[in-house]
């Protein structure tokens, strides 16, 4: 199992973090397959991006720390969700967002929100972190997620080909 | 019935279980009728009500009673599915069906039509056989239709060479014939 999953995945259990939603690609798959492997965590599949927030924030209410897996492609499904959810209530998810459209990109259908990704997160006051390399994952993990309920906000962890080798890995 | 009469019936028979309550009319009328700490009111994230009560559901063993809306539910009708899979034992979904987007207008909305969300020509199908019968009767007979067909896994074939771009001319054209040119 590759060394950043594994990172990312302690990272989350270290932040008392038990319910994961998530919409998966291939590198997603990758650390989810150890978040479903380990019975700590409950993992949820939805169908929808939007919806796994919709779950993820009830998980939060009634307060089970709660995180979501997500393409960039599949943020673009979810807008209303962080911004008439999540920003007005001050849910604290952490976005662990598959960023598609850089280095090494095939799809060209990949391309716009994998670049748009992280200035609509700049246009929503939500702070974000992108990994490239498996030695800033816990640091900037663990990091963010702290971060992300001093300030009862979403933040973004993205993560790149860089980091995993994208869908080819 | 009345959502405000029925939501005070619902009322009455709980105590301290969590209640997830949809955007607009069905939040106002619970926090007029019985307002508590343990409700959550959504004032956004149209669609997401039964979602939340979900994650509620997944993160207490108490009963959790999810008020939706018609409306609101068909804009996140792949979250049954998803309550399907997880079964939670302790979540209850209501949804209030007013057959309108009653916040907005009111615009009736698909429940009016009395299909109730149904496709009555729906069928499933697991062999090339079954498929060719029903597929006929499809092309031959008004719809909607909707056919599952139950399919194993097999090595992926190449990916297409598909240019987006010229795939949408070249569709588009087949409906609307060759491009008038200025100067012709």
């Amino acid at each position: 199992m590759p060394i950043w999953a594994d990172r990312l995945v302690q990272s989350l259990k270290e932040s008392d973090i038990s319910l994961v939603t998530y919409v998966p690609d291939i590198n997603i798959h990758q650390a989810t397959q150890l978040v479903s492997a380990d019975p700590y965590f409950h993992l949820v599949s939805a169908s929808r991006e939007e919806e796994a927030i919709g779950i993820a924030a009830g998980g939060y209410a009634a307060g089970r720390n709660s995180a979501v897996f997500m393409q960039s492609s599949g943020f673009g499904n979810c807008l209303n969700a962080v911004g008439s959810l999540c920003l007005p209530h001050r849910i604290p998810l952490p976005f662990i967002i598959n960023l598609r459209g850089g280095v090494g990109e095939f799809n060209i259908a990949q391309v716009p929100l994998g670049r748009g990704t992280k200035p609509i997160l700049d246009v929503l006051g939500i702070p974000h972190f992108t990994l490239t390399n498996e030695d800033e994952v816990e640091p900037v993990v663990k990091g963010a997620i702290k971060l992300c309920y001093a300030s009862r906000s979403p933040v973004g962890i993205c993560l790149t080909a860089q980091l995993h080798g994208g869908k080819n890995a | 019935m009345r959502r405000q009469d029925a939501t005070k019936l619902l009322l009455s028979f709980l105590s301290e279980q969590p209640i997830v309550s949809n955007l607009g009319p069905t939040t106002d009328e619970l926090w007029h009728l019985g307002d508590r700490n343990r409700n959550f009111y959504t004032y956004g994230g149209m669609g997401l009500c039964s979602s939340i009560a979900l994650g509620v559901a997944l993160s207490t063993g108490e009963k959790v009673v999810s008020l939706d809306g018609d409306g609101s539910l068909l804009m996140n009708l792949g979250t049954l599915g998803t309550i399907g899979r997880e079964q939670p034992a302790n979540l209850v979904v209501v949804v209030w069906d007013n057959e309108r987007w009653s916040q907005t207008g009111p615009q009736p909305r698909h429940t009016a039509t009395g299909t109730d969300l149904d496709i009555p020509k729906s069928t499933t199908v697991s062999t090339e056989e079954e498929l060719e019968t029903v597929f006929k009767e499809a092309l031959s007979s008004d719809g909607p239709w909707f056919i599952v067909a139950k399919i194993e896994d097999v090595e992926p074939l190449p990916v297409s060479p598909i240019e987006p771009e010229v795939n949408l001319h070249k569709f588009r054209q087949t409906f609307i014939g060759p491009p008038i040119r200025l100067g012709q």
